[in-house]
Formats: structure tokens, sequence, C-alpha cells
């Protein structure tokens, strides 16, 4: 009931200014797309440049008559709630593609031959994962989707493309290959963001190869991910699209709304004109050469 | 295969570069600039009626090859931006030239009917294709025929969903257009004729009976 009503929220916002609240991801050397929403090549170096162009340039601009308290404080850019008609679509596809398997779950669990199933491919370690006890299911469907979330920003990476075509399913073993956690398990806020957290360092493992020449880069990333791993550890880790983009500002409690409209990395990124981008390019050159 | 065949024709009326980047979008999504392909698209739709009227069935296969190609949405997004975009400014449009602004309506309609999230329509667009329809039915909008035409058309083609999804606003939309029906003074018979049969459409269901669709459609025969 509650999306009908905030579907009325589709009037007065900006379209362009969510992108400005979400730029270079941890991992964003290894997205399948790049900041113009579209695939990019492998080795593409311009991405995580462009992100960090974008963190630079467009958050600390407000850019339009958006009230102060439509802002995190904390952070420098606007975090909206639904910033536009394509995040909120992205936002319905999450949440029916949510209840949807929330029902095939319940059939599975029904069918009895979830548990079977459940045992021959788990990992059989020493968490609660073996032990699919129907009543103890997670249906709140604000916590299943912002899993969900999280869940996207995981396979959203060419590592992940690279995981599921080089291991078949039937040849993934248990405690040495990355499996998804299950959404649908109880799980502390903090047990579930350390699973995601695990999955995603073991997926590194098929990241793509570096290439020469984007030392930078490399850099860069690995100063990201320690910033991660401190908000981790604290428990507060949100998706990543938020917490990334402000690493600074965000070591404070987590101040962005459970179920900001972030979307999935991939759907996320939004195409640029190709003058901005130009423009923020040059800008990120200039800043490198300041010692930025 | 028919569909591609529909598509090919409609991207017809689009100059060489634009029609190849078009067929482009539709086999390998991934190659193209897809928010230059949306606004290819919304441009056109907003200066051809009848290409308002198909656009809708492009912009899905586009949706499902990008889906397919590599499981994005950025198509879709850039093209719900753009629809944003016009929505806010439409009563501008509207004031700027009628025909445009019909147009826009035409499509916003035709993306809604098209374009499904997991087999829904799009929560996010059912307001807004509500308030555009109510905006059709305002009084000054109502002396139009040009824009009566498009609201029973809109209504013929999408009442259903969208009673669905709110019944309440269609309730709402219904008393303005029976009001209009009866009160207005300004409606030319065509107008009222199209209204009537809306109000008899809806209420058999969103179909006319037999008698209903001879009153209205075999006169001419006859």
């Amino acid at each position: 009931m509650s999306f009908r009503h905030r579907s009325r929220h589709y009037d007065d916002r900006r379209t362009d200014d969510s992108r400005s609240s979400r730029g270079a991801s941890r991992w964003s050397h290894c997205r399948k797309r790049g900041a113009d929403g579209n695939l990019r090549p492998q080795d593409a170096p311009d991405s995580t440049v462009f992100d960090d162009a974008g963190k630079g340039v467009k958050s600390r601009i407000h850019p339009d008559r958006r009230p102060a308290s439509f802002t995190t404080p904390e952070s420098a850019g606007p975090v909206s709630r639904c910033a536009d008609w394509g995040s909120e679509v992205e936002q319905e596809e999450i949440r029916s593609g949510v209840r949807r398997d929330m029902q095939r779950y319940r059939r599975r669990i029904l069918a009895g031959d979830f548990n079977e199933r459940e045992r021959k491919t788990s990992s059989g370690s020493s968490d609660s994962r073996d032990s699919p006890i129907p009543a103890e299911m997670e249906t709140d469907e604000v916590v299943l989707m912002r899993r969900q979330k999280q869940i996207n920003y995981g396979k959203n990476t060419l590592a992940y493309d690279r995981y599921i075509q080089e291991v078949p399913k039937h040849l993934r073993q248990p405690g040495i290959h990355p499996r998804t956690p299950n959404k649908f398990k109880k799980y502390s806020r903090r047990s579930w963001d350390q699973q995601i957290k695990l999955w995603r360092v073991k997926l590194h493992a098929w990241d793509p190869p570096v290439q020469e020449g984007s030392d930078l880069q490399a850099i860069e990333e690995i100063d990201l991910d320690e910033i991660m791993e401190i908000e981790s550890g604290t428990g507060n880790s949100e998706e990543s699209g938020a917490t990334v983009q402000y690493p600074k500002a965000s070591k404070g409690p987590v101040t962005v709304p459970e179920d900001s409209c972030s979307g999935t990395p991939s759907k996320v990124m939004k195409t640029e004109a190709a003058f901005d981008l130009e423009m923020c390019l040059n800008e990120v050159e200039d800043s490198k050469l300041l010692g930025l | 295969m028919e569909n591609s065949a529909k598509d090919d024709y409609r991207i017809q009326s689009f100059d060489m570069e634009t029609q190849k980047l078009l067929k482009t979008a539709l086999k390998e999504p991934g190659a193209v600039d897809l928010e230059k392909v949306s606004n290819v698209i919304v441009d056109q739709s907003l200066k051809d009626h009848v290409f308002s009227k198909e656009a809708g069935r492009i912009c899905y296969t586009i949706v499902q090859a990008e889906a397919k190609q590599s499981n994005g949405s950025a198509f879709r997004r850039s093209l719900l931006n753009r629809l944003q975009q016009e929505f806010k400014a439409r009563e501008e449009t509207r004031e700027r030239s009628l025909q445009e602004w019909v147009c826009y309506v035409t499509f916003i309609c035709n993306i809604f009917d098209y374009l499904k999230v997991n087999n829904m329509p799009m929560m996010a667009l059912v307001h807004p294709v509500y308030d555009c329809l109510f905006r059709l039915a305002q009084s000054d909008s109502l002396k139009n025929e040009e824009e009566v035409d498009c609201l029973v058309l809109q209504l013929h083609r999408i009442g259903d969903q969208l009673e669905r999804m709110n019944v309440q606003r269609m309730d709402e939309l219904f008393c303005l257009l029976r009001d209009g029906f009866l009160l207005h003074d300004g409606l030319s018979s065509m107008a009222r004729l199209l209204l009537l049969e809306i109000l008899e459409f809806r209420a058999g269901g969103w179909k006319l009976s037999d008698t209903a669709q001879k009153y209205y459609y075999s006169e001419v025969a006859d």
C-alpha cells in the first residue's frame, strides 16, 4: 500500500541529481557498466576516473530547489527517497522480484525438496544456513529489498560474470567458492552485512586482470576498500553506492535512509551528456596534476 | 518476428543515421548510447502522432534486448526520466502546441501499456498517466475535439489496466466525464458522442455491448 502513496512524489523532483548522490563504488573498476550505464569493455580505463569526477565535481553542488531537509547533512549531496521515475521503477522491480522470490521460496519449503537441495550444496560451515526452519523466514519487505540490493551489487560485477562462467554450479564447492547469502534467513543486520562482505571478498578472486598503466586506479581502489573495511567492522556498512560516495562523512551513525532509492549499480549509472563527460574528465586530469 | 517487421516499418520515418542507431539498439543495445536512443524516440513521438501510438512497441523491444544482453535497464531509465521531464513541463507544452501535448499523452499511455515490470504495469506511471487524463477532462480541453479524442482513445486502450491499479482515481475521472457530458455548454456533438461512448464502455466492464457497438459504429453503413 505504502508505495502507492509514494509514487505520488513523482512530480517535482529533478531527474538528474540522483546520480550525484552515488558514485564510485569500492569495486568500480570491475563494474560491468560505465558511468553512462552502458556495458563497458573489461579494461576500460576511464570508469573510475569518471566516478571520481562525479564525486569531486557534482556532489558538492545542490543543483536545484531541493530544500535542505531533503539532503543528508553529513554527506555532501542530496539523498532523496525517490529521485525519478527511472529509480522508482527499479525500486518496483526489486520489490516485486522479492515478492516473487518469497513465494518461490515458500513453495520450495512446502514441496519439501528444499531441505535436500540446501544440504547438498551448502557449505556446512558454522553458520545457521543449514537449518531452514520456515518459521524463521525473513519476511520484512524492507529488509528483503535492502538485502536484494546488496546482492545485486555483488552480481553486477565483472567478477561475478566471470565466476559463474568459469565455475558451473555443480562444480562449486562449499567453503571454497563464494555462495550468495540466503536473503530469506533470519540474520542480524551485522551478521548479514558480514556475509555479504565475505561473499564480495571471495568474488574478488574473479576480478578481471588489472591492466598495465592503471596503477593509479589500483591505488584508489585499495584506499576505498580500506575505508569500507573500517565501516563494515563497525557494523554500519550500507549499500556501497551510498557509503563509498562519502567515505569520510559516513563514519558517524548511518544517515542514509535504508530504502533510499539507490537501485542496483548497473541501473544507478545514467548516461551523461558527452559534453559533461568531457568536462568531468578534464577536471579529474587537473586535480590529479594538483596532487589530489 | 512480425514484431520486428513492424518496428522496421516504423523506423522508416527517421533519417538514415537514426535508422541505423535504432536498428542497432534493437539488436545490440550495448553497442549504442541508449540515452540518445531514448531521446530520439521521445522527440519523434512528440512530433509524429502516428509514431506516438506505436512507439511503445519499439521501446519494449529495446528494453527486452537490453535486459537479455546485459541484465541492464539503462534505456528504460533514461526513457522514463525523459518522460518525467516532459511531464513536468506539460502545461507549457499544452500551451505551446496542442498537437505536441496530445502526442505526449498518447506516448506515455503507450509506454504504460507496453512496458511492464515483472508483468505488472509500472506503479510509477499510474498517477502521471491519471494526471494527464484528468487534464484532458478539464473543461477547456473538453471543448477541443482533438483532446477529447485522445482522452477517449487512451481510456479504450488502457482504461481497464489503470482502473485495476487505482479504482478511486478512475471513479473521480469518470465523475468529471459525466459532468462534462451533462453540464458542459461548449461541447461539440462529436465530443458528446465520444464521451457517451466511453461512459458506456466503462459501464459495460471496459467493453461495448453488441447493441452499443452497433449504435456507435454501424450507422454509417446504414
